[in-house]
């Protein structure tokens, strides 16, 4: 409505002889344009966001029903949205929001985003199991990362943290983390205090604390809330305030220890959730719609519903704010003290020293489908995934390439495993690696389970198991013999549970990956029109 | 009724005639040349301070009337005039914040083929009640002759510079050390700005290349500790209002950008001001700097969107909704009752910005301590 030249708001502004002509042209427009509102096909309207966005969907959803456009939401990590904005064929959407501009500073440089307008702000801070935050005496103090230092080195305390390469939250806490290790409060990271050996032992003793990773916030809240259902409760979770809200409203349904909310005293970062617009040359209408959305989003109404996430609107909702919850420390009214987010070139310094030096460990087992039904191109897709993760160059390229550290088990199989290659994650055991793959060729029958036991044997018998991440990667394209009970019976007497994730391929049995990776807490990816991706996405949850 | 051949015929003529005269009547009106169907797609860059502005739907409609439909892109002015990622885009019109940019977008090869200043606002720190209350009982904020907030910028610079607290000015509410963060100096004219009255103002002079010598290193500090800066006023001003109180307790920017927002809608405003938090507060730096918005065209067709903007229509349009000063500070029309007193009438300790080639110089500078991170 807005692009025509007779919209009504321009109408009382004419004067003399042409104002009845316009009158009625306005008026004929409006019917039309009403008419149009109404009914016809529905406008699609892709939006690409971070997943803790999902509470928001069903606001923004109304809006779209209104104006006859049908909203589709992508969720994606921060990193996936920004390499989208910043690719050659730019992002596949009509909007984007992540969780943090800083994805959009880092990434959208031909500045494709328009209209970046921030709808909330979420502090990145630690929820701790009430019980666990009393014995460490952290309830009513302040809370500062040397306590939190100081618990995970005395073995007091563990938490569940995103990928910093690959999420915005885990992005945010390692940020905090480098900050305060810096000793200076609010100081701002420079480039040479990466180099800094106290520096980077001190984040690395914090971030040996990771019980669980993943790559989206939204995946790790559900986890600690699946997990307690099962009766496992993590000591703690990094994540936005207001997710740790609805984790907190659905454990208290359950009965049982909040997360109390910590704010590390040395500052935080704070999530702005910038939402913007991508001109894919549709159109005054959709761009139209899109600043209408925003300020749809913006009034007083939706602030209040936003607010009432446990989303911070400290001045947009003019003063509300969501209510205070004591049984958890959660206040929106509260200053946080946010850390200074460093220039670009540092934080993507600042994610290498982490994905390659600084994380926890991953101990990795890759169950690789090679059955007779890979033959041809899924082999070739096989084989070109497994370049892609294990060539330094192009796997650093999305930040999930391996650290020396890291310890990788490669299981081809098909009705058997057909070898174990157990190696280290340095750059020559990998080009080692690929050569003893690359010699692989598709036959035979196919068994995941004896493929996904075999990782499992492997796994429980490395020494210092506890100091490393480990899960368990099956990639599989067809359906194996029902052996799902004979391996739970092994995983349970496991001493320490490791998640299995699934990768789906050509004709895969998507049920049996399922109930694998629920069973163990693990997640399934379609590898179908990705495989490298797939490959890749799981390396972000290890 | 009836008609004879004759009078029809002639009334056929006259209406005709008056179509005609109408239309060349029209045509020669720019204000109406939209009406004639002539309209024109005019695509550029601008400072990100002047998006709502261009957005306003009676902006729209009066360029719209006047035949032009804009396809305006958020950039920082500095980058606008010298990224090749922007000026491959074959922009018709640039409209940065300074008017050293012309200079600049010149020395970037941009065929300039007309240039005038059309807006005008000073430079302010944006900050909040509790923080100006601490920097008035450490008395680096006082009250002016008009009851305006005046900040001694130079000894906020440096309290920075030396890494004191929050604390240590008064502020007792925030934690961690005291900072005060503008837009990238290298990509956006708030930033840019800013950057030159640093300078000036640690020099004790409008600085020469002698004094950039001594005096960088040390103004360079300022714009370190602020980390990452947004590339566009208008953003920092949005993360500002987004952030509130404690995760942006001092940032750089216009002074027509806070009473855009309230203009936007008062009523918004009104509840801030009855409700209980933190309020955002206009400090004048004493001295600022003014800070030109000059409209540079490209392409012939973009000649007709700098005679629209000088306009009295989009002048008007300009201060009373948007609270843009004119081509020479002066005022167009009467401002809102919503915003009545937030102005002071004139901005009277306004410094120079250093010569372009100091200020490129500068901009090296600190380019050099970025580059640095990536070395």
């Amino acid at each position: 409505m807005a692009d025509t030249e007779f919209a009504p708001g321009t109408v009382a502004r004419r004067d003399g002889i042409l104002r009845p002509v316009f009158m009625l042209a306005a008026a004929l427009v409006a019917v039309v344009a009403l008419a149009a509102c109404s009914s016809g096909p529905k406008t699609p309207f892709a939006i690409m966001a971070g997943s803790e966005n999902t509470v928001l969907q069903p606001l923004v959803e109304q809006f779209c029903a209104e104006r006859n456009m049908d909203c589709t939401f992508t969720y994606k990590g921060s990193l996936d949205i920004g390499l989208a904005i910043g690719s050659q064929e730019g992002a596949d959407a009509d909007a984007v929001w992540p969780a943090s501009s800083v994805w959009l500073d880092l990434f959208d440089t031909g500045r494709t985003v328009k209209h970046a307008t921030s709808i909330a702000q979420m502090p990145v801070i630690l929820g701790v199991r009430r019980s666990k935050a009393e014995a460490l005496g952290w309830v009513g103090h302040d809370v500062y990362m040397a306590d939190i230092l100081k618990a995970v080195e005395n073995g007091n305390l563990t938490f569940l943290m995103t990928s910093a390469t690959q999420s915005n939250s885990g992005a945010s806490a390692y940020l905090a983390m480098l900050s305060a290790a810096l000793g200076g409060p609010s100081a701002v990271i420079a480039p040479g205090d990466l180099d800094r050996s106290d520096v980077q032992q001190t984040v690395s003793a914090l971030l040996s604390g990771v019980a669980r990773s993943s790559g989206s916030s939204g995946w790790l809240a559900d986890l600690y809330v699946a997990s307690a259902k099962e009766g496992t409760r993590y000591d703690a979770m990094w994540n936005y305030e207001a997710v740790l809200k609805e984790t907190n409203d659905q454990l208290r349904q359950m009965g049982g220890d909040l997360l109390y909310a910590i704010y590390p005293a040395d500052g935080v970062a704070i999530a702005d959730s910038p939402l913007g617009f991508i001109d894919r040359g549709r159109g005054d209408k959709v761009e139209t719609f899109f600043t209408e959305l925003v300020a749809y989003l913006q009034s007083l109404e939706v602030t209040r519903k936003i607010a009432a996430t446990g989303r911070r609107i400290p001045l947009a909702a003019g003063g509300v704010t969501p209510a205070a919850e004591p049984d958890w420390n959660f206040d929106a009214t509260r200053v946080v003290t946010a850390i200074r987010v460093p220039e670009p070139a540092v934080i993507r310094q600042a994610l290498d020293l982490y994905q390659t030096a600084l994380r926890k460990p991953s101990l990795t087992a890759l169950c690789l489908d090679f059955s007779g039904s890979m033959e041809g191109d899924g082999e070739t897709q096989l084989q070109t995934a497994m370049q892609f993760l294990f060539t330094p160059d192009e796997a650093s390229r999305v930040l999930v390439q391996w650290s020396p550290k890291d310890r990788i088990i490669v299981l081809p199989f098909d009705s058997d495993v057909r070898r174990q290659i157990d190696i280290p994650g340095d750059t020559a055991s990998q080009s080692g690696l690929l050569a003893q793959i690359g010699q692989e060729r598709a036959g035979g029958g196919t068994n995941m389970y004896d493929c996904a036991e075999t990782a499992l044997k492997a796994m429980n018998a490395t020494a210092n198991l506890k100091d490393f991440l480990p899960a368990i990667v099956v990639m599989t394209d067809g359906r194996s013999d029902d052996a799902f009970n004979r391996f739970m019976e092994t995983w349970r007497r496991a001493n320490q549970k490791i998640p299995v994730f699934g990768i789906t391929f050509g004709d895969a049995d998507k049920s049996q990956l399922d109930r694998l990776a629920e069973a163990t807490a693990g997640r399934v990816f379609n590898g179908q029109a990705d495989l490298a991706g797939a490959f890749r996405s799981a390396r972000g949850y290890n | 009724m009836a008609i004879s051949r004759r009078a029809f015929g002639l009334g056929l003529l006259g209406a005709s005639a008056l179509a005609t005269g109408g239309y060349l009547a029209l045509s020669g009106r720019p204000e109406f040349r939209g009406l004639l169907g002539q309209s024109t797609k005019l695509f550029g860059f601008l400072g990100g301070e002047k998006q709502a502005f261009v957005e306003d739907v009676d902006v729209v409609n009066a360029l719209k009337s006047r035949g032009i439909d804009l396809d305006a892109r958020v950039a920082g002015s500095v980058e606008m005039v010298r990224e090749p990622a922007l000026l491959s885009q074959n922009p018709q019109f640039l409209w940065p914040s300074s008017a050293i940019m012309v200079d600049i977008a010149r020395q970037s090869g941009v065929k300039i083929r007309r240039d005038q200043v059309v807006l005008n606002s000073p430079i302010v720190v944006y900050s909040w009640e509790p923080v100006v209350d601490g920097l008035k009982s450490s008395g680096l904020v006082t009250t002016g002759m008009d009851g305006h907030y005046e900040l001694d910028l130079l000894s906020l610079l440096n309290a920075i510079i030396d890494q004191k607290n929050w604390s240590d000015l008064g502020v007792g509410t925030l934690y961690g050390r005291a900072r005060i963060v503008s837009t990238d100096p290298n990509r956006s004219n708030s930033g840019f700005m800013f950057s030159g009255l640093v300078l000036s103002l640690l020099s004790g002079d409008v600085p020469d290349q002698t004094a950039l010598d001594k005096f960088g290193e040390r103004a360079s500090e300022i714009f370190i500790s602020m980390g990452l800066k947004s590339s566009s006023s208008g953003k920092l001003f949005d993360q500002y209002l987004a952030g509130g109180f404690g995760a942006e307790p001092m940032v750089v920017g216009y002074e027509n950008q806070l009473v855009e927002w309230i203009l936007a809608d008062p009523q918004r405003w009104q509840r801030i001001v009855d409700a209980k938090g933190p309020k955002p507060v206009i400090l004048y730096p004493r001295p600022t700097a003014y800070s030109a918005h000059p409209l540079i065209t490209i392409d012939p067709e973009s000649d007709q969107l700098l005679e629209a903007m000088l306009s009295d229509q989009l002048q008007e349009l300009a201060w009373t909704k948007h609270g843009f000063r004119g081509p020479l500070g002066s005022v167009t029309g009467a401002a809102n009752s919503a915003i009545a007193g937030l102005l002071p009438a004139e901005v009277s300790a306004v410094l120079p910005i250093p010569s372009a080639n100091v200020m490129l110089r500068f901009l090296e500078r600190l380019a050099g301590h970025e580059a640095s991170l990536l070395g």
